[in-house]
């Protein structure tokens, strides 16, 4: 369980986030809405250790994680996937596979590596290309997977669904629903595309300007057509 | 903003700076020893070249390690007009023709070098710097091979021996006339480098050095800008190879290695990018360091030759220095620089 | 036909160091986004430290390891120390920054070793090998400066394609950012990247000195040609370094033999610009220049 209290963080003169508070429950997907510069990745970012916060807290599983850096954070069972993907495009599908795996600290086995191959068969196929040959969506899965290779407790992921064709983004929804019922995963899911977001999470925070302006069920979210109408665009 | 005794143009500002200048360096002549006028001959041509390389690291951003390869070119383009005392040649004349030369140097170079950038530039300069001097060795015959070409300094007209005269009631000696020829290349290269620094091609340079693809939208010709500034910065260093080549009477291999091009570049950071006084300091620096610090080396019990390796020693330390203090690394402009210096908030 | 043969096996020996050198510059290249012209220095002030080994009357080979270590130690310090603050900034901040610390390297060594040339010890022997009833161009060191590059540019790809470290050094040179994110430790693998190409260029540097004289400016050549080696097989690549290396070491070797010794670098000037005229990142350039 993920749980944010007071939260501010900023670049230079200009304040991203303001004292932003909300809990993720673990085994459920929390959707981060906003409109674009609402503040979605930077609080992502400050989560994971990337960017350093100006005040707040934040704790997983009842240990803070603040001052810890980001490389440190995939041992202690954060995982984050940056918009944009983060294919490392110069390895292998297999070579960034192993190299999430490499995160928990341990040497990587043969058999980590099926538990992508298994949940992502298309990867399977392409195990020795390299990762800039992949399409979007194929991307998309590749870090996922390299994500779930560290055994990870908070899956942060941000904009998955950016630049994938609505079939795709679908099927990436569904995968993500079963490992959330199936391991217990907490997922922070950031989106631009709140209505997809909201069709998959089973609760949702929206952000304006750096500051939570709603945190409800996403089904209440959903339904509520003034506060959609206002921040989420739809 | 000045008051009404400063002229307000630019152009005119820079020629009232430039003949207070001269006024300066006549006085500075007269007073002081032989040598010293030799050693400010040095120290005006080391200023040229490093005016020019200033103007082209510090406004369009690109790192050359080979001017002193073009301060070659302008040196044995002299030495060859130059060869005894009857050659024909007036030396206005010679010392156009040494720019000049040089100045075709340093465009084809810099049309090759226009679509290269930082590492590939300065490797491509690096190997420029090694093989000018190669060539002279090749072509004994002509060039002079190692040993070099002399230079015959031709003797001073008429009217400026009554001149010097007149002005400063002594004899006007070679190590004067050399040194006044030296200073006054100096100010006519600097007020130039200033105008152009200051005028519509200087903001072009500066354009295509800040953001490439914003200039290109704005109209610019990266190439065609990238050129200009090394081909001026070639004239100047061509220049600086003349007067070289007068100061010092030879041209020879051996004072153009790449040490001197690595040091021309250490006078220019020291400096500070893109500044004309700047570069004159770092030139001063260069001419007189190696004086004090091999003398306390020496004081320190340190043979000759060792002693003299301590000012290339110091250069490089404080080269290094300078990148690692300056808060947010090397900046255009001495402005800058002295603010971040002083601890105001950029 | 004999010099035809001899030029050439020079060229080979002499293009495996420049292959080595410009392999170091590669490595640093790619890890940290930066030019080391502080390399060549750095293997000068390797050399003596083997030098000074020996001349207290040790082996070769405890020399030898002498320079690998300080050459690991001293890039590794280099990296951390000096050129970390540099490293994410314009260019020009690392281009003048090493270019000081070559100045810096360079007038130490002069003042702490002196500029008195000092022969440096072969093994395997300087005379030519008998084929037949000839002598070619190739020594015993030779075999051993082919083989030994040979050897290093295979352990090197083996760490980069078999290991742990290999695979998290890659990551680290190639996205820095995203490999943080899976628990790289980036600062540690530059370092490490530096420390690799110091032992590399240490290497080139014995190759260099053995059989041969020593003192403070006789990597000079090396920097010019190594560099340019680097550059013409383009900067990102170490197949490039290594190609770009043998094809220099060549290609100098025969403008040495047959045209003249002092044209050599204009030669390197002119393979250099027209390969890079014709492909402006180096002859294996893959990735095209990001222009937004």
């Amino acid at each position: 369980m993920l749980a944010v209290r007071g939260l501010s963080a900023g670049y230079g003169p200009v304040t991203a986030l303001s004292d932003v508070a909300f809990t993720a429950a673990r085994g459920r997907i929390t959707a981060v809405l906003g409109a674009n510069g609402a503040g979605k990745t930077t609080l992502l970012r400050t989560v994971s250790g990337l960017h350093r916060a100006r005040s707040g807290s934040v704790e997983l599983d009842g240990r803070s994680l603040a001052g810890v850096p980001a490389e440190r954070m995939p041992a202690l069972g954060l995982a984050h996937v940056p918009e944009g993907r983060g294919v490392i495009t110069e390895l292998t599908v297999e070579e960034n596979l192993r190299l999430g795996g490499l995160g928990r600290g341990r040497p990587v086995a043969a058999g980590d590596l099926e538990r992508p191959y298994g949940l992502f068969p298309a990867l399977a196929d392409r195990r020795a290309a390299a990762a800039g040959t992949l399409s979007g969506g194929e991307r998309q899965m590749l870090v996922i997977g390299r994500a779930l290779m560290a055994e990870p407790t908070l899956l942060l992921l941000d904009e998955p669904s950016l630049g994938l064709a609505p079939r795709v983004v679908v099927q990436i929804f569904e995968l993500l629903r079963g490992l959330v019922r199936d391991e217990g995963l907490t997922v922070l899911l950031v989106e631009q595309n709140a209505r997809s977001a909201l069709s998959v999470a089973d609760r949702g925070v929206v952000l304006h300007l750096g500051a939570v302006v709603a945190d409800e069920d996403a089904a209440v979210l959903a339904g509520d057509d003034q506060l959609r109408h206002a921040y989420l665009g739809f | 903003m000045g008051s009404r005794l400063v002229p307000t143009s630019p152009l005119a500002r820079h020629l009232l700076v430039a003949v207070l200048g001269l006024v300066v360096v006549v006085v500075v002549l007269q007073g002081v020893s032989d040598f010293r006028r030799f050693q400010l001959a040095e120290l005006a041509y080391l200023g040229i070249a490093a005016g020019g390389l200033t103007v082209l690291t510090g406004l369009n951003g690109q790192i050359s390690l080979g001017h002193g390869a073009l301060m070659a070119v302008g040196a044995y383009v002299t030495a060859l007009l130059l060869p005894d005392r009857d050659a024909g040649t007036p030396l206005p004349l010679v010392v156009l023709a040494a720019v000049a030369v040089t100045l075709l140097v340093g465009a084809v170079v810099g049309a090759a070098a226009a679509r290269l950038h930082g590492p590939y530039l300065a490797g491509a300069t690096l190997a420029l710097a090694v093989a000018v001097p190669g060539i002279a060795l090749y072509f004994k015959e002509t060039l002079g091979g190692e040993q070099g070409l002399r230079v015959v300094l031709p003797d001073p007209p008429g009217w400026v021996l009554d001149a010097t005269y007149f002005v400063t009631g002594q004899d006007l000696t070679t190590s004067g006339y050399v040194a006044l020829l030296a200073w006054l290349t100096l100010l006519v290269t600097y007020v130039a480098l200033a105008n152009l620094g200051r005028g519509r091609v200087g903001r072009r340079w500066r354009a295509v050095r800040d953001h490439e693809v914003a200039a290109e939208l704005a109209g610019i010709d990266l190439g065609r800008a990238r050129v200009s500034a090394f081909v001026v910065s070639a004239a100047a260093a061509g220049a600086a190879g003349a007067m070289l080549a007068l100061t010092v009477r030879l041209a020879a291999p051996s004072s153009f290695s790449l040490t001197l091009s690595l040091t021309l570049l250490a006078a220019v950071v020291l400096g500070g990018l893109g500044s004309l006084a700047g570069a004159l300091a770092g030139a001063a620096l260069l001419t007189f360091l190696p004086q004090v610090v091999t003398d306390l080396g020496t004081g320190l019990g340190l043979s000759d030759i060792r002693a003299a390796e301590l000012a290339p020693l110091v250069y490089g330390l404080v080269m290094v220095a300078v990148v690692l203090l300056a808060p947010a690394g090397l900046t255009g402009t001495v402005r800058s620089l002295l603010t971040t210096s002083k601890g105001t908030p950029r | 036909m004999q010099q035809l043969l001899n030029t050439a096996l020079g060229g080979l020996t002499l293009g495996m160091v420049y292959a080595a050198f410009a392999l170091a510059l590669v490595l640093i290249w790619r890890s940290t986004r930066v030019v080391n012209f502080a390399q060549a220095p750095m293997a000068m002030v390797t050399t003596f430290v083997a030098l000074a080994v020996i001349e207290a009357g040790h082996s070769y080979w405890l020399g030898f390891a002498a320079a690998l270590l300080s050459g690991l130690l001293l890039g590794a310090f280099l990296e951390r120390v000096v050129v970390r603050p540099v490293e994410g900034k314009a260019e020009i901040n690392a281009v003048i920054l090493t270019l000081g610390l070559f100045i810096v390297l360079h007038a130490l060594a002069a003042v702490v070793f002196g500029n008195r040339f000092r022969s440096f010890p072969a093994p395997f022997g300087i005379r030519g090998l008998e084929v037949g009833d000839r002598t070619i161009a190739l020594t015993g060191f030779g075999i051993f400066t082919i083989v030994a590059v040979v050897v290093v540019m295979a352990l090197l790809v083996a760490l980069f394609r078999f290991t742990d470290v290999g695979l998290r050094m890659r990551a680290a040179a190639h996205s820095p950012e995203v490999a943080r994110m899976l628990g790289v430790r980036v600062g540690r693998m530059l370092t490490l990247g530096w420390a690799l190409a110091s032992v590399v260029g240490s290497l080139a540097g014995l190759l260099i000195a053995g059989g041969s004289l020593v003192h403070p400016g006789f990597m000079d050549s090396v920097v010019v040609f190594g560099f340019v080696a680097a550059v013409l097989g383009g900067l990102d690549s170490p197949v490039g370094a290594v190609v770009g290396g043998l094809l220099l070491g060549l290609s100098l070797s025969f403008v040495s033999g047959y045209v003249g010794s002092q044209l050599v670098a204009l030669a390197a000037l002119g393979i250099l610009m027209v390969v890079l005229t014709l492909r402006p990142g180096g002859l294996f350039a893959h990735t095209p220049a990001r222009r937004v």
